[in-house]
Protein backbone atom coordinates (compact mmCIF):
# COMPACT_ATOMS: atom_id res chain seq x y z
CA UNK A 1 0.00 0.00 0.00
CA UNK A 2 1.55 2.90 1.21
CA UNK A 3 5.36 3.17 2.25
CA UNK A 4 5.13 5.93 4.89
CA UNK A 5 1.71 4.61 6.30
CA UNK A 6 -1.78 6.07 6.67
CA UNK A 7 -2.46 9.25 8.32
CA UNK A 8 -5.15 8.71 10.54
CA UNK A 9 -7.55 12.24 11.00
CA UNK A 10 -10.80 11.39 12.74
CA UNK A 11 -13.35 8.56 13.70
CA UNK A 12 -16.78 9.23 12.62
CA UNK A 13 -20.01 6.96 12.40
CA UNK A 14 -21.06 4.54 9.66
CA UNK A 15 -22.96 6.28 7.16
CA UNK A 16 -21.16 9.26 6.67
CA UNK A 17 -19.46 10.36 3.37
CA UNK A 18 -16.94 12.32 2.09
CA UNK A 19 -16.92 14.83 -0.66
CA UNK A 20 -15.20 13.54 -3.51
CA UNK A 21 -12.46 16.43 -3.43
CA UNK A 22 -11.97 16.63 0.00
CA UNK A 23 -7.87 16.32 0.58
CA UNK A 24 -5.66 16.22 3.96
CA UNK A 25 -2.11 16.68 4.68
CA UNK A 26 1.29 16.77 2.35
CA UNK A 27 2.00 18.43 -1.04
CA UNK A 28 0.45 18.24 -3.44
CA UNK A 29 -2.29 17.56 -0.52
CA UNK A 30 -3.75 13.69 -0.42
CA UNK A 31 -7.26 12.65 -0.82
CA UNK A 32 -9.05 11.31 1.65
CA UNK A 33 -10.42 7.82 2.58
CA UNK A 34 -12.90 5.99 4.63
CA UNK A 35 -11.69 3.01 6.29
CA UNK A 36 -13.48 0.58 8.20
CA UNK A 37 -16.58 -1.69 7.84
CA UNK A 38 -18.43 -1.49 11.54
CA UNK A 39 -20.35 1.25 13.25
CA UNK A 40 -17.14 3.72 13.25
CA UNK A 41 -15.12 4.31 10.21
CA UNK A 42 -11.96 6.26 10.15
CA UNK A 43 -10.67 8.68 7.80
CA UNK A 44 -7.58 8.50 6.23
CA UNK A 45 -4.86 9.52 3.82
CA UNK A 46 -1.83 8.40 2.82
CA UNK A 47 1.11 9.84 5.25
CA UNK A 48 3.68 12.29 3.26
CA UNK A 49 7.23 11.11 3.35
CA UNK A 50 8.71 13.40 6.07
CA UNK A 51 5.65 14.50 7.95
CA UNK A 52 6.58 17.35 10.58
CA UNK A 53 3.94 20.00 12.22
CA UNK A 54 3.91 22.65 9.07
CA UNK A 55 1.88 25.14 9.45
CA UNK A 56 0.07 23.81 6.08
CA UNK A 57 -0.18 20.20 7.48
CA UNK A 58 -1.79 21.85 11.05
CA UNK A 59 -4.10 23.51 8.60
CA UNK A 60 -5.19 20.62 6.31
CA UNK A 61 -5.58 18.49 9.58
CA UNK A 62 -7.65 20.92 10.85
CA UNK A 63 -9.65 21.94 7.70
CA UNK A 64 -10.81 18.30 7.44
CA UNK A 65 -11.80 18.02 10.79
CA UNK A 66 -13.87 20.98 10.57
CA UNK A 67 -15.52 20.21 7.49
CA UNK A 68 -16.29 16.63 8.84
CA UNK A 69 -18.19 17.85 12.45
CA UNK A 70 -20.25 20.06 9.84
CA UNK A 71 -22.04 16.95 9.12
CA UNK A 72 -21.96 14.45 11.96
CA UNK A 73 -20.17 13.86 15.08
CA UNK A 74 -16.39 13.35 14.68
CA UNK A 75 -13.76 11.99 17.35
CA UNK A 76 -10.99 13.98 16.23
CA UNK A 77 -7.31 12.43 16.31
CA UNK A 78 -4.38 14.26 17.32
CA UNK A 79 -2.13 15.78 14.76
CA UNK A 80 0.42 13.66 13.40
CA UNK A 81 -1.03 10.34 14.27
CA UNK A 82 0.19 7.54 11.39
CA UNK A 83 -0.83 4.22 11.19
CA UNK A 84 1.25 1.43 10.13
CA UNK A 85 -1.24 0.01 7.55
CA UNK A 86 -4.87 -0.13 7.21
CA UNK A 87 -5.06 -3.28 8.74
CA UNK A 88 -4.03 -1.87 12.09
CA UNK A 89 -7.17 0.62 11.59
CA UNK A 90 -9.41 -2.13 10.99
CA UNK A 91 -7.92 -3.69 14.00
CA UNK A 92 -8.11 -0.83 16.20
CA UNK A 93 -11.43 -0.07 15.14
CA UNK A 94 -12.71 -3.49 15.66
CA UNK A 95 -11.33 -3.39 18.91
CA UNK A 96 -12.62 -0.40 20.59
CA UNK A 97 -15.93 -0.10 19.11
CA UNK A 98 -17.43 0.29 21.73
CA UNK A 99 -15.70 2.66 23.57
CA UNK A 100 -15.94 4.95 20.00
CA UNK A 101 -19.43 5.16 19.83
CA UNK A 102 -19.91 5.95 23.46
CA UNK A 103 -17.36 8.95 22.81
CA UNK A 104 -19.06 9.95 19.75
CA UNK A 105 -22.67 9.61 21.03
CA UNK A 106 -21.34 12.11 23.71
CA UNK A 107 -20.12 14.55 20.91
CA UNK A 108 -23.47 14.38 19.44
CA UNK A 109 -24.58 18.10 18.39
CA UNK A 110 -21.99 19.39 20.45
CA UNK A 111 -18.96 21.62 19.49
CA UNK A 112 -15.74 22.57 21.36
CA UNK A 113 -14.98 26.45 22.42
CA UNK A 114 -11.98 27.74 23.48
CA UNK A 115 -11.59 30.55 26.20
CA UNK A 116 -8.51 31.59 26.61
CA UNK A 117 -7.62 34.72 28.72
CA UNK A 118 -4.63 37.14 29.00
CA UNK A 119 -3.45 40.55 30.53
CA UNK A 120 -4.70 43.43 29.16
CA UNK A 121 -2.79 44.74 26.71
CA UNK A 122 -4.03 48.63 26.95
CA UNK A 123 -4.57 48.14 30.54
CA UNK A 124 -1.75 50.55 32.43
CA UNK A 125 -3.54 53.54 33.34
CA UNK A 126 -6.04 51.55 34.85
CA UNK A 127 -3.48 49.58 36.74
CA UNK A 128 -2.41 52.66 38.12
CA UNK A 129 -5.65 53.92 39.29
CA UNK A 130 -6.56 51.53 40.83
CA UNK A 131 -3.51 49.60 42.46
CA UNK A 132 -2.43 50.82 45.11
CA UNK A 133 0.83 49.03 45.64
CA UNK A 134 1.73 50.36 41.79
CA UNK A 135 0.74 54.19 42.88
CA UNK A 136 2.97 53.72 46.23
CA UNK A 137 6.05 52.38 43.77
CA UNK A 138 5.45 54.73 41.03
CA UNK A 139 4.99 57.81 43.48
CA UNK A 140 8.81 56.05 45.37
CA UNK A 141 10.24 55.99 41.70
CA UNK A 142 9.30 59.70 41.07
CA UNK A 143 11.16 60.90 44.10
CA UNK A 144 14.14 59.14 43.69
CA UNK A 145 14.65 57.72 40.75
CA UNK A 146 17.23 54.53 41.09
CA UNK A 147 17.17 51.05 39.04
CA UNK A 148 16.14 49.18 41.66
CA UNK A 149 13.10 51.08 42.56
CA UNK A 150 12.21 51.06 38.81
CA UNK A 151 12.88 46.90 38.86
CA UNK A 152 10.20 47.24 41.77
CA UNK A 153 7.79 49.26 40.30
CA UNK A 154 7.93 46.98 37.02
CA UNK A 155 7.69 44.08 38.54
CA UNK A 156 4.75 45.26 40.45
CA UNK A 157 2.97 46.20 37.45
CA UNK A 158 3.62 42.98 35.88
CA UNK A 159 2.12 41.35 39.19
CA UNK A 160 -0.75 43.47 39.01
CA UNK A 161 -1.50 43.02 34.80
CA UNK A 162 -1.62 38.78 35.53
CA UNK A 163 -3.59 38.73 38.73
CA UNK A 164 -5.83 40.83 36.97
CA UNK A 165 -6.27 38.53 33.90
CA UNK A 166 -6.34 35.60 35.87
CA UNK A 167 -9.14 36.88 38.76
CA UNK A 168 -10.94 38.50 35.69
CA UNK A 169 -10.45 34.87 33.96
CA UNK A 170 -12.23 32.95 36.93
CA UNK A 171 -15.08 34.99 36.52
CA UNK A 172 -15.50 34.66 33.12
CA UNK A 173 -15.46 30.69 33.52
CA UNK A 174 -17.74 30.57 36.70
CA UNK A 175 -20.48 32.84 33.87
CA UNK A 176 -19.79 30.19 31.04
CA UNK A 177 -19.21 27.13 32.70
CA UNK A 178 -23.49 26.42 33.39
CA UNK A 179 -23.63 27.26 29.39
CA UNK A 180 -21.70 24.42 28.49
CA UNK A 181 -21.67 20.43 28.47
CA UNK A 182 -18.57 19.68 30.07
CA UNK A 183 -15.17 22.15 30.91
CA UNK A 184 -11.75 20.75 30.77
CA UNK A 185 -8.82 22.74 31.73
CA UNK A 186 -6.34 23.32 28.07
CA UNK A 187 -3.03 23.23 27.77
CA UNK A 188 -1.08 25.04 29.92
CA UNK A 189 0.00 28.24 27.71
CA UNK A 190 2.84 30.43 28.53
CA UNK A 191 1.38 33.60 29.59
CA UNK A 192 -2.04 32.89 29.59
CA UNK A 193 -3.78 33.27 32.88
CA UNK A 194 -6.51 30.95 31.50
CA UNK A 195 -6.91 28.48 29.20
CA UNK A 196 -10.05 26.17 29.23
CA UNK A 197 -12.43 24.63 26.59
CA UNK A 198 -16.18 24.32 26.93
CA UNK A 199 -18.08 21.60 25.23
CA UNK A 200 -20.96 23.25 23.96
CA UNK A 201 -24.28 22.62 21.91
CA UNK A 202 -24.05 23.32 18.21
CA UNK A 203 -27.53 25.26 18.44
CA UNK A 204 -25.93 27.21 21.39
CA UNK A 205 -22.93 28.33 20.13
CA UNK A 206 -23.73 31.83 19.16
CA UNK A 207 -25.19 32.81 21.96
CA UNK A 208 -21.80 31.42 24.20
CA UNK A 209 -19.62 33.09 21.80
CA UNK A 210 -21.91 36.60 22.29
CA UNK A 211 -21.78 36.32 26.66
CA UNK A 212 -18.14 35.64 26.19
CA UNK A 213 -18.06 38.98 24.42
CA UNK A 214 -20.21 40.83 26.38
CA UNK A 215 -17.76 39.95 29.24
CA UNK A 216 -14.81 40.77 27.56
CA UNK A 217 -15.93 44.37 26.36
CA UNK A 218 -16.96 44.92 30.44
CA UNK A 219 -14.03 43.45 31.61
CA UNK A 220 -11.32 45.01 28.90
CA UNK A 221 -8.98 46.82 31.09
CA UNK A 222 -8.74 43.86 32.82
CA UNK A 223 -7.95 40.89 30.70
CA UNK A 224 -7.89 40.40 27.08
CA UNK A 225 -9.97 37.16 26.11
CA UNK A 226 -9.74 35.34 23.22
CA UNK A 227 -12.54 33.13 21.79
CA UNK A 228 -11.94 30.44 19.45
CA UNK A 229 -14.75 27.98 17.56
CA UNK A 230 -16.78 26.29 16.71
CA UNK A 231 -14.02 23.95 16.98
CA UNK A 232 -14.10 19.76 16.51
CA UNK A 233 -14.17 18.59 19.80
CA UNK A 234 -10.07 18.50 20.70
CA UNK A 235 -10.53 18.34 24.17
CA UNK A 236 -13.10 15.61 24.88
CA UNK A 237 -12.36 12.83 23.02
CA UNK A 238 -12.22 10.61 26.22
CA UNK A 239 -15.41 9.36 27.69
CA UNK A 240 -14.09 9.81 30.95
CA UNK A 241 -13.22 13.39 30.95
CA UNK A 242 -16.60 14.37 29.72
CA UNK A 243 -17.91 15.37 33.76
CA UNK A 244 -14.35 16.72 34.59
CA UNK A 245 -14.67 20.13 36.86
CA UNK A 246 -12.05 22.66 35.90
CA UNK A 247 -9.49 22.48 38.56
CA UNK A 248 -9.20 25.81 40.79
CA UNK A 249 -9.64 28.15 37.61
CA UNK B 1 -18.09 29.09 10.77
CA UNK B 2 -14.76 29.29 12.89
CA UNK B 3 -13.55 32.53 13.70
CA UNK B 4 -11.65 34.14 16.37
CA UNK B 5 -12.83 37.16 18.33
CA UNK B 6 -10.29 39.96 19.85
CA UNK B 7 -11.45 41.42 23.11
CA UNK B 8 -9.83 45.01 21.97
CA UNK B 9 -7.90 44.10 18.70
CA UNK B 10 -8.63 43.64 15.04
CA UNK B 11 -7.47 40.02 14.00
CA UNK B 12 -3.83 40.60 12.09
CA UNK B 13 -4.48 37.45 9.94
CA UNK B 14 -7.83 35.95 8.11
CA UNK B 15 -10.13 34.26 10.49
CA UNK B 16 -8.82 30.86 9.77
CA UNK B 17 -4.92 31.75 10.22
CA UNK B 18 -6.14 33.12 13.33
CA UNK B 19 -7.88 30.33 14.73
CA UNK B 20 -4.76 28.10 14.15
CA UNK B 21 -2.83 30.47 15.92
CA UNK B 22 -5.23 30.16 19.01
CA UNK B 23 -5.73 26.44 19.14
CA UNK B 24 -2.37 25.10 17.83
CA UNK B 25 -1.74 23.68 21.29
CA UNK B 26 -5.13 21.85 20.95
CA UNK B 27 -4.08 20.74 17.62
CA UNK B 28 -1.06 19.47 19.12
CA UNK B 29 -1.40 18.48 22.69
CA UNK B 30 -5.06 17.32 22.41
CA UNK B 31 -7.72 14.65 20.37
CA UNK B 32 -7.67 11.00 20.55
CA UNK B 33 -3.92 9.22 20.52
CA UNK B 34 -3.82 5.72 20.44
CA UNK B 35 -0.82 3.74 21.22
CA UNK B 36 -0.17 1.83 18.17
CA UNK B 37 0.08 4.47 16.11
CA UNK B 38 2.82 6.48 15.52
CA UNK B 39 2.95 9.83 16.42
CA UNK B 40 4.69 12.24 14.35
CA UNK B 41 7.80 13.90 15.76
CA UNK B 42 7.66 17.12 17.01
CA UNK B 43 11.52 17.96 17.36
CA UNK B 44 11.86 20.99 15.04
CA UNK B 45 8.55 21.57 14.71
CA UNK B 46 7.76 25.52 13.25
CA UNK B 47 6.40 26.49 16.59
CA UNK B 48 3.70 29.36 15.96
CA UNK B 49 3.84 30.67 19.40
CA UNK B 50 0.72 32.01 20.77
CA UNK B 51 1.91 35.70 21.01
CA UNK B 52 4.29 38.16 20.78
CA UNK B 53 2.17 39.92 24.03
CA UNK B 54 3.06 37.91 26.47
CA UNK B 55 3.60 39.38 29.91
CA UNK B 56 7.44 37.74 30.11
CA UNK B 57 8.66 37.91 34.12
CA UNK B 58 12.46 39.66 33.45
CA UNK B 59 13.98 42.77 34.85
CA UNK B 60 14.17 43.81 31.09
CA UNK B 61 10.63 43.49 31.13
CA UNK B 62 10.20 45.50 34.35
CA UNK B 63 12.13 48.34 33.31
CA UNK B 64 10.14 48.62 30.50
CA UNK B 65 6.83 48.35 32.52
CA UNK B 66 8.58 50.95 35.01
CA UNK B 67 9.64 53.62 32.11
CA UNK B 68 6.32 53.17 30.64
CA UNK B 69 4.65 53.91 33.97
CA UNK B 70 6.82 56.88 34.83
CA UNK B 71 6.16 58.14 31.11
CA UNK B 72 2.39 57.94 31.85
CA UNK B 73 2.33 60.72 33.99
CA UNK B 74 4.27 63.08 31.48
CA UNK B 75 2.37 62.44 28.57
CA UNK B 76 -1.19 63.61 27.77
CA UNK B 77 -2.45 60.42 26.03
CA UNK B 78 -1.08 57.26 27.79
CA UNK B 79 -4.20 55.48 27.16
CA UNK B 80 -2.43 54.45 24.31
CA UNK B 81 0.13 52.87 25.73
CA UNK B 82 0.20 48.54 25.24
CA UNK B 83 2.33 45.73 25.92
CA UNK B 84 3.10 45.28 22.32
CA UNK B 85 4.87 48.43 22.33
CA UNK B 86 6.40 47.88 25.84
CA UNK B 87 7.88 45.11 24.80
CA UNK B 88 9.22 46.86 21.48
CA UNK B 89 10.33 45.78 18.30
CA UNK B 90 8.36 43.86 15.66
CA UNK B 91 4.68 42.89 17.52
CA UNK B 92 4.22 46.75 18.13
CA UNK B 93 1.48 47.78 15.93
CA UNK B 94 2.37 50.91 14.12
CA UNK B 95 0.41 54.26 15.52
CA UNK B 96 0.04 57.62 14.04
CA UNK B 97 2.91 59.95 14.32
CA UNK B 98 0.24 63.19 15.05
CA UNK B 99 1.99 65.09 17.80
CA UNK B 100 0.82 65.37 20.96
CA UNK B 101 -1.58 68.75 20.76
CA UNK B 102 -1.14 70.19 24.46
CA UNK B 103 1.47 70.39 26.87
CA UNK B 104 1.49 67.96 29.46
CA UNK B 105 -1.38 68.47 32.69
CA UNK B 106 -1.03 67.37 35.90
CA UNK B 107 -0.24 63.93 37.01
CA UNK B 108 -3.84 63.35 38.27
CA UNK B 109 -5.41 64.93 35.40
CA UNK B 110 -3.37 63.06 33.20
CA UNK B 111 -4.47 59.53 34.97
CA UNK B 112 -7.65 60.41 35.34
CA UNK B 113 -8.22 61.51 31.83
CA UNK B 114 -6.53 58.52 30.26
CA UNK B 115 -8.21 56.20 32.83
CA UNK B 116 -11.72 58.02 31.60
CA UNK B 117 -10.73 58.13 27.59
CA UNK B 118 -9.86 54.50 27.02
CA UNK B 119 -7.62 54.17 23.87
CA UNK B 120 -6.90 56.93 21.61
CA UNK B 121 -4.38 54.58 19.66
CA UNK B 122 -3.84 56.85 16.86
CA UNK B 123 -1.63 59.29 19.59
CA UNK B 124 1.59 59.78 19.01
CA UNK B 125 4.11 58.15 21.75
CA UNK B 126 6.34 60.77 22.20
CA UNK B 127 9.82 60.20 24.11
CA UNK B 128 10.39 61.49 27.56
CA UNK B 129 12.45 61.51 30.49
CA UNK B 130 11.46 61.32 33.96
CA UNK B 131 11.46 64.72 35.59
CA UNK B 132 11.54 66.73 32.44
CA UNK B 133 9.16 68.90 30.39
CA UNK B 134 8.93 67.57 26.66
CA UNK B 135 10.96 69.25 23.99
CA UNK B 136 9.31 70.26 21.22
CA UNK B 137 7.91 67.23 19.47
CA UNK B 138 9.56 65.74 16.96
CA UNK B 139 8.97 63.31 14.21
CA UNK B 140 8.34 60.07 16.32
CA UNK B 141 12.08 58.95 15.68
CA UNK B 142 13.23 58.61 19.57
CA UNK B 143 10.01 57.49 20.90
CA UNK B 144 11.34 54.27 21.84
CA UNK B 145 14.72 55.19 23.18
CA UNK B 146 14.81 53.51 27.27
CA UNK B 147 14.58 55.34 29.88
CA UNK B 148 18.34 55.72 31.72
CA UNK B 149 18.57 53.26 33.96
Amino acid sequence: MTENGVYVYAFIPEGEVLSADAVGVGSPPAPLRLVGEGRVIAVVSDAPPQLRARRRDLMAHQEVLLRLSDSGPVLPMRFGAIAPDEESVRAQLSGSQAELLATLSHLEGAVEINLKALPAQNALAAVIAEEKNVRRLRAAVRRRPDYEANVRLGEAVATALSRRAADAGKKVLHKLTPMARAVVPGPEVHGCALNVSFLVDRSESDTFRATAQRFADAHRERVELRVAGPLPCYSFVSSQNLRTPVAGG
Amino acid sequence: MTTTMYADEVAPCPPRAGTLYDVLELILDRGMVIDVFIRVSLVGIEILKIDARIVVASVDTYLRFAEACNRLDLERDSGSTTIPELLGGGAAKSIGKRKVRKAAESVGDTVRKAVGSGDDEDEDEQEERPKKRRAPARDGASRRRRAEA
